[in-house]
């Protein structure tokens, strides 16, 4: 059974959560076990920089909030979706609040990857990532790229690897609908 | 002419982003005296009059740490804000400063990019964008390894205050080796061998007593 974790990033009720909903149905009940997660019910305070999770309650956020329900998600799940819609050309600052919350699922401890400053693992295996969007009508491509390299980044940083990044509003969405 | 500088870190006052633009402001008040503000995004009850503050300043800059490869989520919050800013008639010329705990200016690149597309959507004049990799730790370095780089900061105020423009070669300089460079790989590994890589965080660690947990895997 793969586990897919969806992390909603949608600050308010809209269309994008129905098109989500659907777009989810492509994984069959079978083989899937989808999760997702509206971020916007939950209460996640903002990381405050103050690097507990990695020096005082190792691999927690010092601070009890839904966090943790985030956390504990990704890094049992096989593939996590950042789901956002696009607003001045990056996903929901909702969705890169949680973002900022996931450092606890890293060691403080660095290693060198390509010649570059990494921290190292704290758990055996991290999910893959991916990324779907819905573009506004001040999107354009450009934005897209900057989007997929930085989510290629924090892939790097979270010893994975970006296998994805779709837009919401394309066929392959049409299609489900369809059906 | 009238500068706000906008602090992103989620540390506010606290932060590293504040000590470096603080020496910025030295260098910039020895040209322009008091014509400046500052303003924390920390302090999110205030994102209103922020977004005001934006608006009439001639000259916004923007400051904050790389935080999971990009701008930490209250520095998005206040870019959502600024959506009509681009129909206005007289807008800012914004600049970014990006500090990351992270040695490599690399790092910092892929947010910087994004910094660009930023200026053009807001239909801003971009200043440029000052990388500074390696800052975690300037609060307890010795002076003598962080004056060149508060150097470097007042050098850049002052020069802005001038010309109201970040000097290519003082940005250059603060960006220098792109990744790490062999020597300081070189020393990375020697400290690897000798156990003297984890210092800062064993340190940290040790003094919290929490150095046994230091490996702990809640969520499995």
């Amino acid at each position: 059974m793969m586990k897919v974790v969806i992390l909603n990033g949608n600050k308010e009720a809209a269309a994008f959560d129905e098109k989500l909903l659907i777009w989810a149905k492509q994984y069959p009940e079978n083989d899937y076990e989808v999760e997702i997660i509206q971020l916007r019910d939950l209460n996640v305070k903002y990381c405050t920089g103050c690097w507990g999770c990695w020096v005082k309650t190792p691999g927690q956020c010092v601070f009890t909030d839904d966090s943790a329900l985030v956390c504990k998600a990704m890094i049992n799940a096989d593939l996590v979706v950042f789901a956002s819609p696009v607003k001045m050309g990056f996903v929901s600052s909702l969705l890169k609040k949680s973002m900022d919350k996931m450092i606890p699922l890293v060691h403080p401890y660095i290693e060198i990857v390509n010649g570059e400053n990494h921290h190292q693992k704290r758990y055996e295996k991290y999910p893959e990532l991916a990324v779907l969007l819905e573009t506004d009508k001040n999107t354009d491509d450009e934005d897209i790229e900057i989007i997929t390299n930085i989510f290629k980044r924090l892939a790097l940083n979270f010893k994975s690897d970006l296998k994805f990044v779709k837009l919401l509003e394309t066929s392959e969405v049409a299609q489900l609908t369809q059906k | 002419m009238k500068l706000t500088i906008i602090n992103g870190s989620p540390r506010g006052k606290g932060s590293n982003t504040k000590i470096l633009m603080e020496h910025f402001l030295k260098g910039y008040t020895s040209i322009c005296m008091t014509d400046f503000n500052v303003s924390y995004l920390i302090h999110a009850k205030d994102l209103e009059q922020q977004v005001q503050l934006f608006k009439n300043s001639e000259y916004v800059i923007l400051a904050f740490p790389l935080y999971t490869d990009a701008m930490p989520a209250i520095v998005m919050n206040f870019i959502e804000e600024l959506e009509g800013i681009a129909n206005l008639d007289v807008k800012p010329a914004i600049g970014f400063v990006v500090q990351s705990g992270f040695p490599e200016p690399y790092q910092s690149r892929f947010v910087e990019r994004y910094l660009v597309k930023l200026s053009k959507r807001l239909n801003c004049e971009y200043l440029g964008t000052v990388i500074k990799g390696g800052v975690e730790g300037i609060q307890i370095m010795p002076e003598s390894w962080t004056k060149k780089l508060f150097q470097s900061f007042f050098e850049l105020g002052e020069h802005f205050g001038k010309t109201k423009e970040f000097h290519p070669d003082i940005i250059a300089k603060l960006a220098k080796n792109e990744k790490l460079s062999s020597s300081r790989l070189f020393v990375f590994n020697l400290m690897q061998k000798l156990g003297l890589a984890n210092f800062y965080w064993n340190k940290k660690l040790k003094d919290n007593k929490a150095f046994e947990r230091r490996f702990d895997r809640p969520y499995v």
